[in-house]
């Protein structure tokens, strides 16, 4: 257990790969708060075209940052913790676009609601976060 | 694969973490080729030969290509 929590919380890493990836940490929180409150202000709300341009301003701008940050917490991560990163990355997107194509037929039939997006987005952090705690338990 | 890794290091005196700082990698990653889980990549392996300023070959086994044979000439 603890070494999962180990695995989980990045322990050991050095301080310049935890400040980068801290840099990733807020700025997916940033885009997430972003992409919510646009959600629930055109809920309850009808938006003027201006706040609405300014909701995709501001997720899309984060979103490249976050892109950005990602990059560069990639390029100076070790050999070894970026294998990890990058075979986690590729289970994220092999797990979403099966199981995106899996449920689509199902929705398509009428079985399943249409998939909301952010199910998506969930399923692919949660996989990625998998990834990468199952990469770390292989190699330590 | 096999490597003579903690060996070199114990005979320095040297710490995982020490090695992992000459070596500008995680401590992580110097355990996991210690153990044999994780193989490094040339250049890093070209590294490990520099610092410990013998061949690769005498670090690092490599069991699994014995069987290829050297292609004449």
């Amino acid at each position: 257990m603890k070494s999962i929590f180990n695995a989980l919380c990045s322990k050991g890493l050095p301080t310049r790969d935890l400040k980068n990836a801290n840099r990733v940490n807020l700025l997916a929180v940033l885009w997430a708060l972003s992409l919510l409150i646009g959600s629930l202000l055109s809920q309850y709300y009808s938006l003027s075209a201006l706040v609405i341009s300014l909701a995709f301003i501001i997720h899309t701008l984060i979103g490249i940052a976050m892109a950005f940050a990602f990059k560069r917490f990639l390029g100076q991560l070790d050999e070894m913790e970026r294998k990890i990163q990058l075979d986690a990355l590729a289970l994220a997107v092999g797990v979403t676009i099966i199981s995106f194509s899996s449920y689509s037929i199902l929705a398509k039939n009428g079985i399943l609601p249409e998939l909301n997006s952010a199910y998506l987005i969930a399923l692919m952090a949660l996989t990625y976060i998998a990834g990468i705690v199952s990469g770390r338990l292989r190699y330590s | 694969m096999k490597n003579r890794l903690k060996v070199l290091r114990a005979e320095r005196d040297w710490t995982q973490a020490d090695l992992a700082e000459k070596l500008e990698v995680s401590r992580q990653t110097i355990n996991a080729i210690e153990k044999g889980k994780y193989d490094p990549s040339l250049p890093l392996a070209f590294k490990f030969a520099r610092l410990f300023a013998v061949p690769i070959e005498s670090i690092f086994d490599d069991e699994m290509g014995r069987d290829i044979e050297p292609s004449p000439g």
